[in-house]
């Protein structure tokens, strides 16, 4: 995870240990943050994590996380995975 | 789990009907479980096990539209969410509010069922409480809309914010419709050997904690698939005040795969999760889209424990974390069968029992004196047997889940009469024949009632009075004796005064006390209709109705009660029934060329009896002395109108059977020996002759009628 200025990088195969880390990591700095992007190659590892960026967009709208924006993601270990939320 | 269900439903009648045959089994079993919660308060994996019932309930209540039983649950839930996952300690007080909470539950489903717009009375009370501790629990202020008198809550007057919310409405529309365009377009590319399936993931709050990932089985899918689609409805977060990265938010994932993979290999990635939480669909290979349901949302094994298992997968990730529930860690796989297919399968094995004896028992198979034919026909009858016990024990489930209901009525009956009781439960292992324990809750919560009410004394000082234990004990045993099954209530009260019913039967004209009535058959008096020696009438029992339509409903099941008591010492109500309705163990006995069966159960003794004590009175007929009783002679060729030649008594044959009204003895020709017999329902005809409950096929192919012995009355000459 990189953190420069208010842009924020992080790998998507985080374990629920560093999920919960980043989700601590970031409640407290989420006024500053204003885009979160992917480190390309790295593949989801946990729902939790995608359930948290959902939160996060929820939480500050004007947040921009390009990942999530693209709605799915295709990997040779899931599939396509493709995610709805109403905002 | 495999279903059966009937075809004449249409799908949506199908899928309710089995939500509305699962509820009523969570709320059975909410409504013991929560007892056994009252009796230990700290047992937190029966906690879990309740707050799982509710949880499910909660789900499928909202799926249907039962939106008010759904808007409880859902608050009850979280109250039980709060105290298992802070494992704070229940306060004593509360724990009335719990079981009560169970109550309205089932008095919401009756509402939700029947369609009726009034909740139960103890709705919005009950739903206040539970809203009032969550506060006080969570040290939130919350203003609890005070109800006005006699007006109950509607649904329209709850928020349903919170659950629509959580059940993701809006966005839900839009993963249908994406997932069926998905699956249409699978359909079109499906080739030869290839399934597709619809697996629905709805993993429950805690399922991270419970090591299980909507990407791990997206991951095992997709080493054997040939194409892999996955749909997170992620309607149901919200922002980060009410997110926690380790509670699972995400409400509902849609996976459309296809696989060369059958239904069993795909299953089996699902069978650590619960059944609620997953719902695999094969879908038909046909461009049509036709969904082809096969429910086969895993009844396995109440398996709750999944992280124990030895077989657990390398790449799955569960993590070892809380300890299973306390009465869930049976492995046994299960399959539900509608009883009617059951049904269908022992009379088809009754023919097959029949057929097996015929051909045993046919005199030109056995006149061909050939070794290899006779050792056939016995092979072919040890396993004709053996089926025929296997798919009788089918029908056998353990009386425990009836005696669990039991002790509920023990706690209600002993709060309302303020008696201080212990309730004892002996042989809950005891198999009875599944049709006949549905009848029998009934007649058992009134004996309870009864022997609380009026078996015990009135209060602790009487007790003491006597030289008792201030604490009452009620005994309820199950037992096996000479092939029957015995049920029976015992409390250690007061007994039964014979002299008082027999005072009050003359009184009633039901004796003349001119009887030399033995103690059984005074204590049988109390199940005559209207017959009551209770001084006082309670809502509980004592109002002269009641035992005998204890007696009757048990005579329907072709048992019967009986009743033992010393003064002073206490009472015993047995119920001696048969093993199952659908085989009878019998004596069969020849009577004018003719085959009867008279049920075993009923059979006293059989004699040839000496000229000496057989009597003949004028308009009231024949009699037998036996032992200071005199017992009506009953001739089958006269109650079924036999032309045949009349013998005297003591040339025939005597059984003394015991019947509602007393001792009879019906004359037979010849004793033929005890058999069990598959029951047959008679024709339209005959089944109006009440003498007749049913038929049965002999091994040699004759029919055989099944005696109604109760029914039986001496024909007199004029």
């Amino acid at each position: 995870m990189e953190f420069n200025g208010d842009e924020l990088t992080i790998e998507l195969d985080m374990s629920m240990e560093e999920i919960r880390e980043f989700e601590h990591f970031v409640r407290s700095r989420l006024e500053y943050i204003e885009l979160i992007a992917v480190e390309e190659g790295t593949t989801l590892k946990s729902s939790a994590l995608l359930a948290l960026l959902v939160s996060l967009k929820r939480t500050k709208p004007e947040l921009k996380i390009p990942f999530l924006e693209q709605g799915m993601s295709n990997s040779s270990a899931y599939g396509s995975i493709h995610w709805m939320c109403h905002d | 789990m495999a279903r059966y269900i009937g075809c004449a439903m249409t799908k949506k009648e199908q899928v309710k009907a089995i939500f509305i045959e699962e509820a009523g089994e969570i709320i059975e079993k909410l409504d013991v479980d929560i007892l056994r919660f009252e009796e230990d308060s700290s047992d937190f994996n029966l906690l879990n096990e309740i707050f799982r019932g509710v949880h499910t309930l909660k789900g499928n209540s909202n799926a249907f539209g039962f939106t008010r039983l759904g808007e409880f649950v859902h608050h009850f839930e979280d109250l039980l969410d709060y105290y298992r996952t802070t494992r704070d300690e229940i306060e004593e007080h509360y724990l009335d509010l719990f079981v009560g909470s169970v109550d309205v539950v089932k008095e919401v489903m009756i509402c939700e069922l029947d369609e009726v717009e009034t909740l139960p009375g103890g709705y919005g009370e009950y739903l206040g409480k539970i809203k009032d501790l969550i506060a006080i629990k969570t040290n939130k202020t919350v203003v609890t809309v005070p109800q006005m008198s006699g007006v109950e809550p509607t649904i329209d007057a709850i928020s349903m914010s919170d659950l629509a919310a959580e059940f993701g409405l809006g966005c839900q529309e839009e993963v249908s419709k994406t997932v069926t365009n998905c699956i249409k377009t699978k359909q079109i590319s499906q080739e030869d050997g290839l399934n597709l399936y619809l697996i629905n993931l709805t993993l429950d709050s805690d399922s991270y904690k419970r090591g299980f990932d909507h990407l791990i089985f997206l991951h095992l899918l997709k080493e054997k698939a040939a194409s892999l689609d996955s749909f997170f409805n992620m309607e149901s977060i919200g922002t980060l005040d009410n997110f926690l990265s380790e509670e699972n938010k995400i409400l509902n994932v849609s996976i459309v795969v296809l696989t060369s993979q059958s239904l069993e290999e795909v299953t089996e990635y699902f069978e650590f999760l619960f059944e609620n939480e997953y719902l695999i669909t094969l879908v038909e290979p046909s461009i049509t889209g036709v969904i082809k349901e096969r429910d086969i949302a895993p009844e396995k094994p109440n398996i709750v424990d999944a992280r124990k298992g030895s077989d657990r997968r390398k790449d799955d990730r569960r993590e070892p974390t809380e300890t299973s529930s306390s009465s869930a860690l049976t492995t046994k796989s299960t399959i539900r069968i509608d009883t009617i297919k059951l049904d269908e399968l022992f009379d088809s094995v009754g023919e097959l029992v029949i057929a097996q004896n015929f051909v045993a028992q046919n005199e030109k198979i056995r006149a061909i004196e050939d070794e290899s034919i006779s050792r056939a026909i016995e092979t072919l009858s040890k396993i004709t047997k053996k089926i025929q016990d296997r798919v009788m024990s089918l029908r056998m489930v353990a009386i425990r889940d009836t005696f669990d209901k039991m002790k509920r009525v023990v706690r209600d009956t002993s709060k309302k009469t303020g008696k201080e009781l212990r309730l004892i439960v002996v042989g809950e292992e005891t198999e009875i024949d599944k049709t006949m324990i549905d009848s029998l809750s009934d007649p058992l919560i009134h004996i309870i009632r009864n022997a609380i009410d009026h078996g015990l004394e009135a209060d602790a000082a009487e007790r003491l009075s006597v030289g008792k234990k201030t604490e009452g004990t009620i005994t309820l045993r199950a037992f096996h004796k000479s092939g029957s099954i015995v049920i029976s209530v015992s409390d250690d009260g007061r007994g039964i005064n014979k002299e008082k019913v027999l005072q009050k039967a003359i009184e009633r004209g039901v004796v003349t006390g001119d009887e030399n009535l033995t103690d059984s058959q005074i204590f049988a008096l109390l199940m005559q209709p209207g017959f009551s020696t209770a001084d006082t009438i309670s809502d509980l029992s004592g109002r002269g109705v009641g035992l005998d339509v204890v007696k009757t409903s048990i005579e329907k099941l072709r048992g019967k009660i009986e009743v033992d008591s010393k003064e002073g010492e206490g009472t015993v109500f047995s119920m001696v029934l048969p093993l199952t309705l659908a085989i009878i163990d019998g004596m069969l006995v020849r009577t004018a060329g003719e085959i009867y069966i008279i049920p075993t159960l009923s059979v006293v003794e059989s004699f040839r009896p000496d000229k000496e004590i057989v009597h003949s009175l004028k308009g009231k007929g024949e009699f037998v002395s036996m032992r200071a009783q005199h017992i009506p002679v009953i001739r089958l060729s006269d109650v079924f109108a036999l032309d045949v030649k009349r013998i005297e008594p003591w040339e025939g044959i005597l059984v003394c059977v015991e019947t509602g009204a007393g001792r009879v003895a019906i004359m037979v020709d010849e004793l033929l020996g005890r058999q069990q017999v598959v029951i047959k329902t008679l024709g339209q005809s005959l089944s109006k002759l009440k003498e007749i409950t049913g038929g049965a096929i002999l091994g040699n192919g004759d029919i055989a009628l099944i005696l109604n012995v109760d029914e039986l009355c001496p024909v007199f000459e004029s």
